[in-house]
């Protein structure tokens, strides 16, 4: 059997996705058996121009990571579509937005002038920014444009798999391999890697009733580590989040942040975690609800701390 | 004035580019190197609750 | 001319949407701008609802259901109260100015006070201006 060609690239990500892939060990080998890499910026010395140069349809598989940015992860984006039969969205950045998604509560302009001039540790007395391009006495210098919105893949291009995951388990990625390399892939679209069923169906903590009456974080309160944190009173987000990481979190004592996004037929994780949460809070008085949900700060980014670029709004309007 | 281009660098953690310029005898006469890369993580954890700030600034690196 | 806003109304059958019912019975003259979806309880009021209004171009979302202690189904309208109290700090946080989106008790007998509402809440979004919340996709041709 010719050997699969294999494309792993980076947009603006932070190479957790690429270590992942090298956590599965030994099992490396075997991917390496199967699939000769064509384009690996971490691992290899490809340049954009050699993807440039391939015929359409090139690559078999393209593993593509990291949330859309700027200029230059969109130009790689179309790029790699055109130049892959299987574009897949991997990892959470890609799926969703993930962290870098954050920054759609901000724009370029507040950005830079955090970045390039307001940190205490930043030196700029000239007041110098990044500019696309720059005239120096050899030659124009150029650098992508920065957008003020941070996108997910498939707000650009035709995505046809998805593997969730900040970073996806190695357990999963070696599992959707050997559907790539056998051929058993479920209808274009889907997610892969992940479970079809929520984090609380995996998830070994006691479950019993959920009625809270306060909201408790883990800086100033200890969780008990055998039952449910949401019980607790802990911000939890495993109701609405997509199971399949054998909830590594919540089995390292921390809370679910939903990394793995929504579960299937969720529109959007943050609006379905305000449903599932609120729910399950005990208070019929205005007041009292007040007071509890006063206890939940930073609603935004704790209900939907990696999928704000994937939510129905995208972004903060500023 | 010859230029060589290496985009991307490779076989590291991140984004970079190096511009070189090579004079008529082939002597370099400058190098430039950028990174075509930013967050802004710095900006984006502005008002998180502290506890959860090491969950987020983890994302900066993977390796 | 004047802006007018596209506000899109959800109402509960049993209070509610009998409320604005009686309105239109009594001839009660009020702005036309709210869209009316009727559901059976606002218990049954998915946040994602109001922010697929907005996203779809909505200018503001109005969510009405029985005065508390009178829904239908006993408890319906508490889990609203709950849900709604949260996803407003989520929806500031997501910088939409609070007027856009209100939760109102309106009972099958306050057919004045639907129109009432109506019209304030017609009023704020006028002046709050349009929401601009719709977010075309882009998919650019490869260059």
């Amino acid at each position: 059997m010719a050997k699969l060609k294999l494309a792993s690239y980076w947009a603006a990500a932070c190479g957790g996705c690429d270590v992942a892939i090298l956590d599965t060990h030994e099992k490396i080998l075997d991917i390496a058996a199967a699939a000769d890499i064509v384009f690996w910026p971490i691992a290899t010395d490809f340049k954009y121009a050699d993807v440039e140069a391939m015929p359409d349809g090139h690559i078999d598989v393209t593993l593509f990571h990291g949330a859309v940015r700027n200029s230059e992860n969109e130009h790689l984006a179309h790029l790699l579509r055109a130049k892959s039969k299987v574009l897949v969205a991997f990892g959470t950045c890609a799926h969703l937005g993930g962290i870098p998604g954050l920054a759609n509560l901000f724009d370029r302009k507040a950005i830079f002038k955090c970045v390039y001039h307001d940190t205490q540790s930043t030196v700029n007395p000239d007041g110098v920014e990044p500019q696309t391009k720059t005239q120096m006495p050899e030659g124009e210098l150029t650098l992508p444009e920065f957008y003020d919105t941070v996108m997910p893949l498939d707000h650009l291009v035709e995505v046809d798999y998805y593997v969730p995951g900040c970073p996806p388990t190695p357990k999963q990625i070696w599992a959707v391999v050997q559907a790539i390399v056998s051929g058993q892939l479920p209808p274009k679209g889907s997610v892969v890697g992940a479970s079809e069923k929520t984090q609380c169906d995996e998830c070994k903590l006691k479950k019993n009733e959920k009625k809270i009456t306060s909201f408790k974080r883990i800086a100033t309160a200890q969780p008990e580590h055998e039952t449910c944190y949401l019980e607790q009173g802990f911000l939890c987000l495993g109701p609405v989040t997509r199971g399949g990481c054998d909830t590594r979190c919540q089995l390292s004592g921390v809370p679910c942040r939903g990394c793995y996004g929504p579960p299937p037929g969720v529109l959007d994780q943050g609006a379905k975690a305000v449903s599932a949460i609120a729910s399950v809070i005990e208070a019929k008085d205005e007041a009292e609800i007040g007071r509890i949900l006063a206890e939940i700060p930073d609603a935004l980014r704790s209900l939907n701390r990696f999928g704000i670029p994937a939510s129905l709004l995208r972004r903060k309007t500023l | 004035m010859r230029r060589i281009s290496i985009d991307p660098i490779t076989r590291l953690e991140g984004h970079g580019k190096i511009e070189i310029f090579l004079g008529d005898d082939g002597s370099v006469s400058n190098c430039y190197f950028q990174v075509p890369e930013l967050r802004g993580f710095e900006k984006f954890v502005e008002g998180m609750p502290i506890e959860e700030v090491p969950r987020v600034v983890s994302r900066i690196c993977g390796v | 001319m004047t802006f007018e806003p596209k506000i899109m109304g959800i109402l509960c059958n049993w209070c509610s949407y009998t409320g604005a019912d009686l309105a239109g019975t009594a001839r009660i003259k009020y702005a036309p701008n709210v869209r009316v979806v009727r559901v059976m309880c606002s218990g049954r009021v998915d946040p994602t609802f109001v922010l697929k209004a907005f996203a779809e171009g909505a200018d503001g979302v109005l969510v009405a259901g029985c005065h508390p202690g009178d829904c239908h189904y006993i408890e319906g309208n508490y889990k609203t109260m709950r849900r709604m109290a949260l996803f407003k700090k989520m929806l500031a946080d997501y910088g939409i100015e609070p007027g856009r989106f209100r939760l109102e008790w309106v009972s099958a007998s306050e057919g004045d006070r639907w129109a009432k509402v109506v019209n304030q809440i017609t009023e704020e979004v006028r002046k709050l201006g349009p929401a601009k919340l719709r977010a075309p996709r882009r998919k650019k041709i490869p260059a």
